[in-house]
């Protein structure tokens, strides 16, 4: 039906041309994109840009994310941090910073944009209806960026995972001890975590899936399965096998 | 009963509607200069406190979402682009908000199938959201509430609706040593925001006095202060600025205000949602926006007790830096550590200072 998808290129383009760093969005977002269930479809909203880099990364925003010096390694803890010390390495603004807000304006001012002075990341958001449940919701959503974006190298000779990695494996996983406790899925905000253990790895096997799963104690299927259930997991893994040429998966 | 409004997208207009709407509400003139009169809606509690007594389709809602979603698209960019009134995007985030309050949220409680639980009529949300876009009456006085900090507050016409900005004068009260335990006055308290966020975190000892000049607007606090349960922690008092705080003279810890600053000469440019509808007495500050500040400044020597911390919000820079001015200079004898706080668009808009 035309309405449809006359809205979903309003969504996109709406977004695509805001004066700013892209926002980058999440899974949350997108989920409450998806309770506009009216407007679009499973399928059209897979295709939104959830997660993207920011336009403007710093130099050297691009080295920690993507090389695998010692440096980066003792900086790729950032999501281990509390929310304050986290939100002290932030710069935080609202987008629109034209004209005398206050009392001139009615609630223009409640979206929040994080910037991560470290990494240069950024995370907004501007769909709570408090400019402190917008800070709240930014910094959400940048646990989860950071967990996408920056990566630890990890020495694969006697690699053992860690916990908060096992935590989100599946049970049949034949290296996840009984003491692990239930799976942790992508609803849940300590995901962010095991995905950002399961990404060093996957970069640290420049994107085989087989390999990954052989060390996780998985079936390929098994873990492309847990790779499919987070669309900013899925869009990151695919990325990068796509850079790699390798097919991506789906 | 069920209401259908198969109409096309793209004619949004609905006559019967409209003249409906008309004969219901009183709309007021571009030209009026006084806020919306008491609506019969004033008297119902906010939208979503009502009880779900009505129903509708999924199809029904649905429906309504489209027509509402493309009046917002088609209305979006004029609005902005006439006077920097809300864009599509922020109207689209509005409307789901409407839907959010108007609607029943638990699964179990949301009606079974095809039918939704709804705290107003079908009927009544097309009006709603018709008066949201035509007269431009704001989205918190339609819902009856705005989210504040982490504060769902009640707001109605008549009452200034709190701002974005305003959230962080609790945070600068927060890092005030002890003041958990002192007297607090939050001058023309409006909904009551800043003493609700404020009141919450007061220890025993600690009390805000809130005060008004405006009867609306100490109605409506009271109702924010009982459904928070801080009627031991907040007393509400009517009167001007320092008058109903005799009795408190010289012993407050701290001074909170957030009082009318807005020029006068700038009250007919506002964009419609505010000088159209939220009250004049909370925004016209005078010829220069700072009659009432002033005021407040020169008050605050003899209200604070010595050491007593006091934060004004202002107007922006121009205002900020005035009165850092005033009180680090002319009244330096009284006030130290006088600084600027900007908000989170990069503009001074907090001052913040101690009693010697
Ligand atoms: C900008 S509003 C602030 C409301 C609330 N504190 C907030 O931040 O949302 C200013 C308030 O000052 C009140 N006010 C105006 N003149 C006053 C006066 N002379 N004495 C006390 N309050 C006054 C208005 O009624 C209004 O509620």
């Amino acid at each position: 039906m035309n309405f449809r998808g006359h809205c979903y290129g309003l969504v996109l383009r709406s977004f695509r041309y805001l004066p700013f760093p892209l926002p980058l969005w999440s899974q949350s977002m997108a989920r409450a994109l998806l309770r506009w269930a009216s407007f679009t479809s499973l399928e059209t909203s897979s295709r939104l840009p959830f997660i993207q880099l920011p336009r403007t990364l710093n130099p050297r925003a691009t080295s920690l994310a993507f090389s695998s010096s010692s440096a980066a390694a003792a900086s790729s803890n950032y999501i281990h941090l509390s929310d304050e010390q986290l939100m002290a390495q932030c710069d935080m603004d609202t987008f629109k910073s034209s004209g005398p807000g206050g009392q001139h304006r009615n609630k223009r001012e409640s979206a929040v944009r994080l910037s991560h002075r470290p990494t240069g990341i950024v995370a907004q958001a501007v769909e709570e209806r408090s400019q402190h449940k917008n800070r709240a919701m930014a910094l959400t959503r940048l646990r989860i960026l950071l967990a996408l974006k920056v990566r630890k190298a990890i020495d694969l000779d006697g690699y053992t995972p860690p916990s908060e990695l096992l935590q989100i494996l599946p049970a049949k996983s034949t290296i996840r001890g009984k003491d692990v406790g239930p799976q942790i899925g992508p609803n849940n905000p300590k995901f962010a975590l095991g995905m950002q253990a399961l990404l060093d790895l996957i970069f640290a096997v420049e994107g085989s899936v087989s390999e990954t799963a052989k060390m996780l104690g998985l079936s390929t299927g098994a873990l492309s399965r847990l790779i499919l259930s987070d669309d900013s997991l899925r869009v990151t893994v695919n990325e990068l096998r796509t850079s790699k040429g390798m097919r991506p998966l789906r | 009963m069920t209401l259908r409004f198969p109409f096309p997208v793209r004619s949004p207009l609905r006559p019967d509607l409209a003249s409906s709407l008309h004969r219901r509400l009183s709309i007021p003139s571009r030209s009026s200069s006084s806020p919306t009169p008491l609506l019969s809606s004033d008297h119902r509690p906010p939208l979503f406190l009502r009880p779900p007594a009505f129903a509708a389709s999924r199809t029904d809602l649905h429906d309504f979402r489209r027509w509402a979603e493309s009046l917002a698209l088609a209305a979006g960019p004029r609005l902005s682009a006439s006077d920097g009134g809300p864009d599509a995007a922020l109207l689209r985030r509005e409307l789901a908000w409407l839907v959010e309050d108007a609607t029943v949220a638990a699964a179990s409680e949301s009606g079974v199938g095809e039918e939704l639980r709804l705290r107003v009529e079908l009927e009544e949300l097309y009006r709603l959201w018709r008066a949201r876009i035509e007269e431009r009456r704001p989205f918190q006085y339609i819902v009856g509430c705005e989210h504040w900090r982490d504060l769902v507050l009640v707001v109605k016409e008549g009452v200034l609706i709190p701002r974005p900005e305003t959230e962080m004068v609790v945070d600068l009260v927060a890092e005030v040593e002890g003041f958990e335990k002192g007297l607090w006055a939050d001058l023309g308290t409006g909904s009551g925001a800043i003493a609700v966020g404020i009141g919450r975190m007061l220890q025993e000892g600690g009390r805000v006095f809130a005060t008004d000049l405006s009867p609306v607007a100490l109605e409506v606090a009271r109702l924010n202060v009982e459904r928070y349960e801080l009627k031991d922690k907040i007393e509400l008092r009517r009167g001007s600025w320092f008058e109903p705080l005799r009795d408190v003279e010289g012993k407050l810890m701290g001074l909170l205000s957030n009082p009318p600053y807005i020029p006068s000469s700038h009250i007919p440019g506002l964009q419609a949602e505010v000088g159209q509808h939220e009250p004049k007495l909370a925004l016209d500050g005078g010829e220069d926006g700072m009659d009432h500040l002033l005021h407040l400044c020169e008050g605050s020597a003899s209200a604070l007790k010595s050491g007593g911390f006091f934060a004004f919000e202002t107007n922006g820079d121009e205002q900020s830096e005035f009165i850092v001015d005033l009180m680090s200079m002319k009244l330096g004898n009284f006030f130290h550590n006088i600084k600027m706080i900007s908000d989170f668009a990069g503009i001074q808009r907090f001052v913040t200072g101690f009693r010697r």
